[in-house]
């Protein structure tokens, strides 16, 4: 417990900090130097916690009109949220699916091929090649895949989405790979084998119990690959998600109220996919 | 099949591609064919349009296309690829040493402190692009930081944020192999903290994080390409306004990538080529990574008890202990590896040695000439000369054609600044060993090949001649009791583009164009003469009868005096300044040779060095002439102004004719005009004249051109064009300062110093190369920026 709350209280400084950072950076055109302007800080946090203290979220500047961040950010957030929901539960379950409960088929290969090949990407490579490429298919056939008009709807989102997806299935289809394969060789395996219990009994109450937990330990790492591949996606795809608010201005309000609402909705992704997990094992294994 | 299959594939063509990449980089701007700031402009040629952006495969000059504004994007990729792997191992390599070392060490403890791995944690959880973005951002764009250290200030920061989750996942593992027995046993027996980590738990962990520093390599390059999508472009981003538009300063992959982010509704190709050898680089890597792991992996892994879909089948190649090392019979891996660096190797040798080998004109004849010149009391010459020609050209020759201008100033000729007439007697001519047939008209000699010698491409040709020179002749010519010998020998003449490059003589300017070669003279004089001549090492004087050679020049010049006195004085670098004279003129002698000391040792310090160890001067009557190591100038004429001027402008030429050659008949104002230019700047330049007084004489040349009425002509017509020299002397000068005078400031803060700068800069790219118009424009605009268009006021392009 007291872990957690050391690790909140320095995610929340990190943030703090890293919201100030375009604020104290400057380029000192006389001496052509890099200057640090740490006295300033005081002042910037000062008027963070005094805006926040007043219960407002405070206001932000969209090119010329200054606008309040409470009126907006509510849509915005729910975007976002939405993309990461989706993206990150369906990313797991993909994964889990294919890594140890289908591995041995041979349609699985297929995928697996599939997805060595994706991984060998990088992610922004894949998102600007799946741009292309949706661009190819609207001049081939006219149809509209996708949309960059904010005001799209499903047309808008489904595409970040599955974009959002890829990395962390990659990144974890791999990691349940090499753990389903250290795992087989294992001698409980052996002796579960020896008793003659089927593929499937041993896949879930012998494999997945014991890779779980690498799951769960890795969780973080994963939601914060989705999370920089967001920025990425909806900077690229103009999805008017949170990471406008981040974007899109130099001051730390924004800054840092966009920050927190990502820490938030990492947070609400976590707790679903652990949710997701609990109800798999109550489902599914005997405890 | 199946032993097929078990091959690591991945491995030897991850090591294959990662090879090239550091072969690309290494030699990559030394393989561009167009430098950064060198644009295709749009064109009409054979009846097409050509313009920006070109497609890629279309041409032969720019094989992967261009972009938007012309630049050649092979060349950018060329250029930009060793910013991205270099900086990406740069980074790798620092955040792999502290954070292993600090891993190691920390994976020790007992208990790890809480706060430490509560701000692991916490770190894990932030995109590492984003605290980059935020650094970057109120430094990177149009930054006032030199593009170095805005490079330093990346590699650091970013080397820094990664450093905490390798310090991650080093500790884990140190911490697990911490529990070991074996290390039980060895703290048991003493051993002390360094010992254990060194010496047993680095070990087993090297394999792993061999495998894990080349990941973070593209991770690194990913992090390079999540920022370039943002706009941070590693080392600087050029943002131009209206419309907006992002450019990368390095020109580094994912820069271009980023830059061309916007190209992915039309002209495709400008993302879709950098965003390719991008990925080349990513999965080269990841591909070796992968290659090392299933390496390491199938050394070490146990086989699975049940049925599942990703078993490596890797053969593992394991480490015999106490085996003797085999040299005699290395594996095909050792020989394998062994050869690719013997290919890398050659190759970079090639492309190192090669690089400059598509500056300048091609000529596809070269010849090196072996002379025996024997000269009797009446002051005629009996000579044979050899001369080994090789045929560079893929095309077989019919003829071999020669200048042999002696035979111009034969009895009945029509040049009236030659008084004299001279005397050419061609007695016999061989090649390869048999006689042949030859024509000689002017001063063309054309040697008939025999059909079964078409084919060969080295000939060697032997002419046997007689010939006394005019008196008071033109540079070939007898002056009293002293004769020069210019042109004197069956000169090669050039094969360019397919056909014989040979133009007839004329009076006046030089009319003659060759390559740079070898000479060997064997002499005898009568008694009391002395031999001066383009060869580094004269004989003494008195010397009648020995071997003169030279390498590596345009001409050999020979003079052959009586009675002349010889003052000596040295320039920068040793090089002797010899002149001779006679003492029937009234020029002062020491202010001669102090001025042409002064000229060449400002030209050795502003240009670069002189090519010879030697440089004669001969006072005479005649023409004021430029041959290599050699010049003549005229002590009888009365323009004090001219004399000094022409000695300075002489000496110019060693460099500008002796160095860097161009075509004579065609392209002459390449090194008259250059050379005036050069010669009115050392007296701008070195003696602080006014500008009017160091220019004047170009100057007046244009206003004799006005007075005549004769109107406007390129610069670059040839000979039989030539409406008046002052077009092929004073337009070049008149318009290399003008444009000087406009663009000094992008390279400098001085005139003088820029102009000197670029002489030396134009000297060095084409030190014995042959340069023309078209050379001289691509040079010139990529130097100061400028198009074109920029020189059709006075070139024809």
């Amino acid at each position: 417990m007291l872990r957690i709350i050391q690790q909140f209280i320095i995610i929340f400084l990190l943030i703090l900090s890293l919201a100030a950072l375009p604020m104290i950076i400057e380029v000192n055109s006389a001496e052509n130097k890099l200057e640090w302007n740490f006295e300033q800080l005081p002042k910037i946090y000062g008027s963070f916690i005094s805006e926040v203290s007043k219960g407002s979220l405070g206001s932000y500047q969209l090119g010329t009109q200054v606008r309040e961040i409470e009126q907006d950010i509510g849509d915005n957030f729910l975007t976002s949220l939405k993309v990461m929901l989706i993206g990150v539960n369906a990313s797991i379950i993909i994964s889990l699916l294919f890594g140890i409960f289908l591995s041995r088929f041979r349609l699985t290969k297929i995928f697996n091929f599939f997805i060595n090949i994706l991984a060998a990407i990088p992610d922004f490579i894949i998102i600007i090649m799946s741009m292309i490429l949706a661009v190819k298919i609207y001049r081939w056939t006219g149809i509209r895949v996708i949309s960059l008009r904010p005001d799209a709807g499903a047309l808008n989102t489904w595409f970040p989405t599955l974009l959002v997806a890829i990395a962390p299935t990659l990144y974890l289809f791999k990691l349940i790979a090499v753990k389903y394969f250290q795992t087989s060789s294992e001698d409980y395996i052996k002796t579960a084998v020896a008793k003659g219990m089927s593929l499937n009994y041993i896949n879930f109450q012998h494999v997945y119990k014991n890779i779980e937990p690498f799951i769960t330990a890795e969780l973080v790492k994963v939601i914060s690959l989705a999370i920089g591949n967001l920025f990425i996606i909806e900077y690229i795809l103009n999805v008017s998600g949170i990471t406008k608010f981040i974007f899109q201005s130099n001051e730390i309000q924004p800054i840092a109220i966009g920050l927190f609402a990502m820490l938030l909705i990492s947070a609400i992704v976590y707790v679903s996919v652990r949710l997701v997990f609990y109800l798999f094992k109550r489902g599914f294994i005997y405890e | 099949m199946n032993k097929l299959l078990k091959i690591n594939f991945s491995l030897y063509i991850g090591i294959f591609c990662v090879s090239l990449l550091l072969f690309l980089c290494v030699f990559g701007p030394m393989m561009a064919s167009h430098s950064l700031t060198e644009t295709l402009e749009t064109q009409y040629t054979d009846g097409k349009v050509i313009s920006p952006p070109m497609e890629p495969f279309e041409s032969k000059d720019y094989p992967l296309g261009t972009d938007k504004w012309g630049y050649d994007l092979l060349s950018m990729i060329f250029h930009g690829i060793r910013y991205t792997v270099f900086i990406a191992l740069a980074i790798t390599l620092i955040k792999m040493l502290v954070g292993t070392v600090l891993g190691l060490y920390i994976g020790q403890w007992k208990r790890t402190p809480s706060w430490m791995i509560a701000f692991e944690n916490a770190w894990s959880y932030v995109p590492l692009f984003l605290i980059l973005y935020f650094f970057m951002r109120p430094i990177n764009f149009n930054s006032q930081l030199e593009t170095n250290t805005l490079l330093g200030y990346f590699i650091l920061i970013a080397s820094i944020i990664s450093i905490p989750s390798i310090v991650s996942s080093v500790r884990l593992k140190t911490a697990e192999l911490n529990k070991s027995v074996y290390i039980e046993a060895a703290r048991a027996l003493g051993a002390s903290r360094n010992r254990l980590i060194w010496k047993h738990i680095f070990p087993q962990l090297k394999e792993t994080i061999l495998v894990m520093f080349i990941l973070e390599i593209v991770y690194v390059i990913t992090i390079m390409g999540q920022l370039a999508l943002v706009n941070i472009f590693v080392g600087g981003t050029l943002v131009r306004f209206d419309p907006l538009i992002y450019l990368s300063v390095t020109k580094e992959l994912s820069g271009l990538v980023g830059q061309a982010r916007l190209n992915i509704y039309g002209n495709t190709h400008i993302l879709i080529v950098p965003l390719i050898v991008l990925l080349f680089t990513t999965i080269s890597f990841s591909l070796l990574a992968n290659g090392l792991k299933n390496r390491f992996q199938s050394n070490y892994a146990r086989t699975p008890w049940i049925k599942i879909g990703q078993v490596p089948r890797m053969k593992p190649v394991r480490k015999q202990f106490g085996e003797k090392s085999k040299f005699r019979s290395p594996s095909g891996e050792k020989l394998a590896f062994l050869s690719l660096i013997i290919v890398f190797i050659g190759a970079g040798t090639y492309v190192y040695l090669t690089k400059d080998s598509d500056v300048g004109v091609k000529n596809f004849s070269k010849a090196a000439y072996e002379m025996q010149l024997e000269m009797d009391e009446n002051g005629e010459f009996d000579t044979a000369v050899t001369i080994q020609v090789k045929n560079k050209s893929d095309d077989d020759w019919d003829e071999l054609v020669f200048y042999f201008i002696p035979n111009v100033f034969k009895e009945g000729h029509a040049f009236e600044s030659v008084k004299g007439s001279a005397k050419v007697k061609m007695k016999e001519i061989e090649v390869n060993g048999e006689k042949a047939d030859y024509s000689l008209e002017k001063d063309t000699l054309k040697i008939v090949l025999p059909n079964n010698m078409k084919e060969k491409r080295k000939h060697t040709v032997k002419v046997e001649y007689e010939f006394t020179p005019p008196e008071q002749g033109v540079r070939f010519s007898k002056e009293k009791d002293n004769y020069y010998l210019a042109q004197w020998y069956p000169m090669l003449a050039t094969y360019q583009n397919g056909k014989w490059n040979k133009e007839d003589y004329s009076d006046g300017v030089e009319t003659y164009h060759v390559d740079f070669a070898n000479y060997r003279v064997e002499y005898k004089l009568p008694e009391g003469y002395t031999l001066i001549s383009s060869a580094e090492k004269d004989p003494k004087p008195g010397v009648n009868k020995g071997t003169v050679k030279m390498k590596k020049v345009r001409d050999f010049f020979i003079a052959v005096t009586k009675d002349m006195d010889i003052h000596e004085t040295t320039a920068n670098d040793g090089v002797k300044i010899r002149l001779f004279t006679k003492s029937d003129h009234d020029k002062k002698i020491d202010d001669s040779l102090a001025l042409a000391k002064g000229a060449l040792s400002f030209y050795q310090e502003k240009i670069g060095a002189y090519p010879h160890k030697q440089l004669d001067i001969i006072l005479d009557n005649g023409p004021f002439m430029e041959y290599p190591g050699v010049v003549t100038i005229n002590p009888y004429i009365q323009d004090m102004n001219f004399y000094r001027t022409s000695i300075v402008h002489e000496i110019a030429h060693q460099y500008f004719y002796g160095v860097v050659a161009n075509d004579q008949y065609n392209e002459g104002w390449i090194d008259e005009g250059i050379t005036e230019f050069a010669t009115s700047m050392y007296f701008y330049a070195a003696e602080n004249q006014r500008e009017e007084q160091a220019f004047a004489i170009p100057k007046h040349r244009m206003d004799l051109i006005k007075e005549a009425g004769l109107g406007r002509q390129y610069s670059n017509v040839p000979v039989h064009e030539l409406k008046h020299t002052g077009y092929m002397y004073g337009q070049p000068t008149v318009e290399l300062l003008k444009m000087m005078k406009v663009k000094y400031r992008l390279k400098g803060d001085d005139v003088k110093e820029v102009s000197m700068q670029f002489l030396s800069d134009y000297y060095h790219h084409f030190m014995y190369k042959e340069v023309n118009t078209e050379e001289f424009v691509r040079f010139t605009k990529d130097y100061f920026l400028v198009p074109s268009g920029y020189f059709n006021g006075w070139l024809n392009k």
